[in-house]
């Protein structure tokens, strides 16, 4: 029981940072239609860009995330530009692999940089205890970063619902030319999609990092959090926290009890089921199609 | 398409005809006779080239039938090669049947999964099909690696048995030279007719709305999952021929990178035409190795730049070549070629 509850704890801590990384993916298909393959390498590439500000050139931490968060959302407003406002109204296939070019472009450039530190690790923050809630045993580094999930989950809601900026980004999202023609610039709204992402994947990575060291596997959490999200249903802020939860737990349990290979496939089967038996995800819309 | 001057089809068998006139046949021999005789020009650099390019061409044609014509998306090719490579080698190697036999049975084993993993396209499609191939990559791979290792090698490399024809053994690279560009040549034909065929057209069909071709008639169930069967059993089939030709396969040559690349290799080349294929993967090739020549030279120049400059030179290179091309030639290079074949037939004539 006690194995249980931890390797539980220790799934929802990591379930809730891809629920985080799927959030800025959700965000991205809810405000263009495009599937953002490219999530993962924004990930890898936040992580290490959070270890060149923090290891490199020994940043305080707040210092470092304002700069590395400027940096990234700089590159997503840059990648709106080009290629992503080319693909408006293209063929799936072609949205598709333009973000997996990104993808590849990404992680070539990660290669020329950094591959030489592969493994490394963040400068400690804080120095790692155990702390004990309700006599379970729990990381506090775990603790706090699970804490700071939801903080910049909340604060993400609390933006998209009251913010104007959130607002401009919603309506967008629902239908690009009503929105326009109520004055709002689509793709500004667009390039803000990215850029939120862009922060959001390289919050993710710098937390994903800090636990378990950054190397280039940390780009594979970009497909984990679309299964999360397409789990949760690709519309939904909260099924992808949900999807995110499912994940981290499943990963948690079968590494736990059954073994690692099976551990790296376990988000694909449950994303398989969910696709055969609800393909909509557990709080999507479901589309009807005509000719 | 414009015809040479003077060429009018009078009859659908016209039509309908590969060879219009007789300097394509002339054209068709020359190339053919060139490729025959590139091997007494003993240049192994490149024989190993075409060697790699002709296998992935015929596992593009494949993706092509599926993706190109049929418009089901997948993202997990190189897993159906895997299926191929290993369940030839797996009978091979366990049951001492002859590896040519093996091919075919391996390639049918590639299909029949295919099929298996095509079942969601009858729900899903555009991206949630997509990553439904993905979890294809690597459930299949999964199972490769981990449950049996004492059959499958496990993550470590498994030995290929010798591949041999009535006697005859293919040891170096010219035998495998003229037997990868005979079964190229033959995949080429099948495929073409194929897609010229009812099939091909029913697929075409359902590329373009699949719901409107259901309306006019064609059975989407048996057609997609006949061009997810087509598709893969081209996969095993260029799987098996790598394994054939490699005699070590393991499961790192069949990643998903490897999957991405080759979808980018057919959207470079052109989806939907013969041609793609061929044009993308040795686009794609050549502009790997031109990045392994550079890479070095670059380094040599700007030293502290560091030694992985060819991988990465190599990645990135492909990223911008998907992402130029989607955003300015959609249609791929065979699109291009096309053009030129018609201000060519113009000529001087500029409409």
């Amino acid at each position: 029981m006690q194995t249980f509850i931890q390797l539980f704890i220790t799934g929802v801590t990591v379930g809730c940072i891809y629920g985080l990384i799927a959030v800025g993916f959700v965000l991205i298909y809810k405000s263009s239609q495009i599937f953002n393959f490219a999530q993962g390498e924004m990930v890898m590439v936040g992580a290490y860009l959070m270890w060149v500000v923090l290891g490199y050139f020994n940043m305080p931490v707040w210092l470092g995330m304002l700069v590395v968060f400027f940096v990234v959302s700089l590159a997503g407003y840059g990648l709106e530009r080009f290629p992503l406002r080319q693909m408006i109204g293209q063929p799936v296939l072609a949205t598709i692999m333009v973000t997996m070019g990104i993808a590849v472009f990404l992680r070539g450039l990660a290669i020329l940089l950094w591959s030489e530190k592969i493994g490394i690790k963040f400068p400690a923050i804080i120095t790692e205890t155990t702390i004990n809630i309700f006599g379970i045993p729990f990381s506090n580094v775990s603790f706090w970063s699970l804490v700071f999930v939801l903080f910049l989950v909340l604060a993400l809601s609390w933006f998209f619902l009251y913010s104007r900026t959130g607002l401009h980004m919603r309506a967008a999202a629902e239908n690009h030319q009503l929105a326009q023609s109520m004055g709002i610039r689509v793709t500004l709204a667009i390039a803000q999609s990215w850029a939120i992402a862009a922060i959001v994947s390289a919050t993710g990575g710098f937390l994903l990092g800090y636990m378990r060291g950054i190397d280039f596997g940390l780009a594979e959490i970009g497909l984990i959090a679309m299964a999360a999200a397409l789990v949760g249903g690709l519309e939904s802020f909260k099924g992808a926290i949900l999807g995110g939860v499912i994940m981290g737990v499943a990963e948690a349990l079968t590494g736990g009890y059954i073994g690692h290979g099976l551990k790296e496939v376990i988000p694909y089967i449950i994303m398989v089921l969910v696709l055969i038996y609800k393909p909509y995800g557990l709080f999507g819309l479901e589309k009807i199609e005509r000719v | 398409m414009r015809r040479e001057s003077g060429v009018f089809d009078v009859n659908y068998v016209q039509d309908m005809k590969i060879f219009r006139t007789k300097y394509h046949v002339i054209g068709m021999i020359a190339l053919i006779a060139f490729f025959l005789s590139l091997p007494f020009f003993k240049n192994q650099f490149w024989l190993t080239f075409i060697n790699s390019t002709a296998v992935t061409i015929i596992a593009l044609q494949g993706l092509n039938i599926l993706s190109g014509y049929c418009g089901q998306i997948s993202i997990g090719h190189t897993a159906f090669m895997a299926v191929g490579a290993y369940s030839s080698t797996i009978l091979a190697a366990q049951f001492g049947l002859p590896l040519w036999f093996c091919m075919i049975i391996g390639a049918l084993c590639a299909g029949l999964i295919g099929i298996l993993f095509g079942l969601p396209s009858l729900r899903v499609k555009g991206y949630y099909l997509a990553l439904t191939t993905i979890a294809a990559q690597f459930i299949i791979i999964y199972l490769i690696k981990t449950p049996f290792p004492e059959i499958t090698g496990g993550a470590i490399a498994l030995q290929v048995p010798e591949f041999t024809l009535g006697g005859f053994k293919f040891e170096t690279e010219t035998h495998f030279y003229y037997l990868i560009i005979t079964l190229l040549i033959m995949t080429t034909f099948f495929s073409k007719g194929v897609l010229r065929s009812k099939f091909g057209r029913a697929f075409i069909a359902i590329r373009d709305n699949d719901i409107a071709a259901e309306a006019m008639g064609i059975n989407l169930y048996k057609y997609k999952l006949l061009a997810f069967f087509l598709g893969c059993f081209y996969a095993g089939f260029a799987g098996a021929l790598w394994a054939a030709y490699a005699r070590v396969i393991s499961p790192d040559d069949f990643t998903l990178m490897n999957s991405i690349w080759q979808m980018g290799m057919l959207i470079i080349g052109g989806l939907g035409s013969t041609l793609g294929p061929f044009f993308g993967a040795l686009f794609i090739k050549l502009l790997n190795e031109i990045c392994l020549v550079a890479g070095p030279f670059i380094s040599s120049i700007i030293p502290q730049i560091g030694a992985q400059i060819s991988a990465s030179l190599v990645e990135m290179s492909f990223g911008v070549a998907i992402i130029l091309f989607l955003a300015f030639e959609p249609r791929g290079i065979a699109h291009r070629w096309e053009i030129l074949k018609d201000s060519y037939r113009l000529w001087p004539f500029s409409y």
